[in-house]
């Protein structure tokens, strides 16, 4: 178990095998590299909270929810990087904002997750 | 910022690994070849510019915002 603090859920305790690890951070937020997903029977969105800085979080979702069936496509270079050998294993989600009383998901910046080695990576998509 | 000028067919070599060919000039445009090792993720700047710039919108959002959202998404 591990405790970590945050600004909006107070202070959590966290089993060690339930942080996310990004290597390379977020883009923006290079150092911030642990992460612990919070998720709700009700709704499907999650709290992605920093482990690292109590203040950083991001609201996500499955794709599905946000976007429909609208297909993402991630690289090779991602798959290679959370060395993903099940297709089973890779998870996709967006992260949201509110623009104009609209939620806007990051398109073109998914969050792939190796959920088997509990790593991840933002890709960069050219096009989406 | 370092700057260098190249001709069409002259290339760029960054640290080891990295090689960056200018392969083609045509009006207002560069094409570029790039060499990298394995794991070196490269982008076009204002695709990563807009991803981060978003990431940067979207770090601070309250509990108050995700009700919201999650009433949208309803």
């Amino acid at each position: 178990m591990a405790t970590v603090h945050t600004s909006r859920f107070g202070t959590l305790e966290v089993k060690d095998d339930r942080f996310l690890h990004f290597p390379d951070g977020l883009l923006g937020f290079p150092n911030l590299r642990r992460y612990v997903l919070i998720d709700y029977k009700d709704t499907p969105l999650k709290w992605l909270q920093s482990a690292d800085d109590p203040d950083v979080a991001f609201i996500v979702a499955d794709p599905k929810s946000v976007v429909g069936d609208r297909p993402i496509t991630l690289g090779g270079d991602v798959v290679q990087f959370l060395r993903i050998e099940r297709e089973d294993d890779l998870a996709v989600l967006l992260v949201l904002r509110v623009e104009d009383g609209k939620v806007v998901p990051n398109i073109n910046g998914p969050l792939a997750i190796n959920s088997s080695r509990m790593m991840g990576v933002q890709a960069v998509l050219d096009r989406a | 910022m370092l700057v260098l000028t190249r001709k069409s067919e002259e290339a760029i070599q960054i640290g080891d690994g990295i090689t960056v060919t200018v392969l083609e000039i045509r009006g207002n445009q560069a094409r570029l070849g790039i060499t990298a090792p394995p794991g070196v993720r490269i982008y076009r700047g204002e695709i990563y510019e807009k991803v981060r710039a978003e990431n940067i919108g979207s770090s601070g959002l309250s509990p108050e915002d995700f009700a919201r959202m999650k009433e949208r998404l309803r």
